[in-house]
């Protein structure tokens, strides 16, 4: 396992307490905001878990979840914007 | 020995950069005053900060299948990162506004 590699993910996960407290105190606006924030971060810290544990069927995950995202943030986004 | 060496400090260096960027923009998406404002803090975390994370792979193994994929998942939040941003904005106005040409 490559340390740095973990820690740097244990970090960003609690870098992203600020982001969660907006997320969950915010108004509908800011949610979604945030929630992009969370998203894109999950993306580095699944890749930095990927690499820290040297498996490279892992590394298909933030592959998946960039994409996935993309799709996700735009429904939310056109939800909040026609129908919330 | 020594490559090796360099190689790790380099990476701990670009590890270091991708949390402190996305810990700062965290503290931006808590503390800036409305939803606009904190919009913006979600680009560095979304290109920023993969960017370093990338390279410190690369440095770390070299050009190797997981490189190509941490560069894949890069490429994807780089062409998405901006179309949500901009459909985020505009919802946003649309949201306040009614309309976002208003």
């Amino acid at each position: 396992m490559t340390l740095a590699f973990a820690a740097a993910a244990v970090a960003m996960l609690v870098a992203m307490i600020p982001a969660g407290i907006a997320l969950c105190r915010g108004d509908l606006a800011v949610a979604v905001v945030a929630y992009e924030f969370i998203s894109a971060v999950v993306v580095i810290v699944l890749a930095l878990l990927a690499q820290a544990f040297q498996r490279s069927s892992l590394f298909e995950l933030p592959v998946l979840l960039a994409v996935l995202m993309f799709g996700s943030g735009l429904v939310f986004v056109r939800a909040m914007e026609r129908w919330l | 020995m020594t490559a090796v060496i360099v190689k790790e400090v380099i990476s701990d260096v670009l590890l270091g950069l991708a949390v402190v960027i996305v810990a700062g923009a965290s503290l931006g998406v808590l503390l800036m005053r409305d939803a606009c404002q904190k919009l913006h803090f979600v680009t560095p975390a979304a290109l920023v900060a993969p960017v370093l994370v990338a390279l410190a792979v690369l440095v770390q193994m070299g050009w190797y299948e997981n490189t190509g994929e941490t560069c894949l998942a890069l490429f994807f939040m780089v062409i998405a990162g901006p179309y949500l941003s901009h459909a985020t904005m505009r919802a946003i106005r649309v949201r306040e506004k009614g309309d976002w040409r208003a």
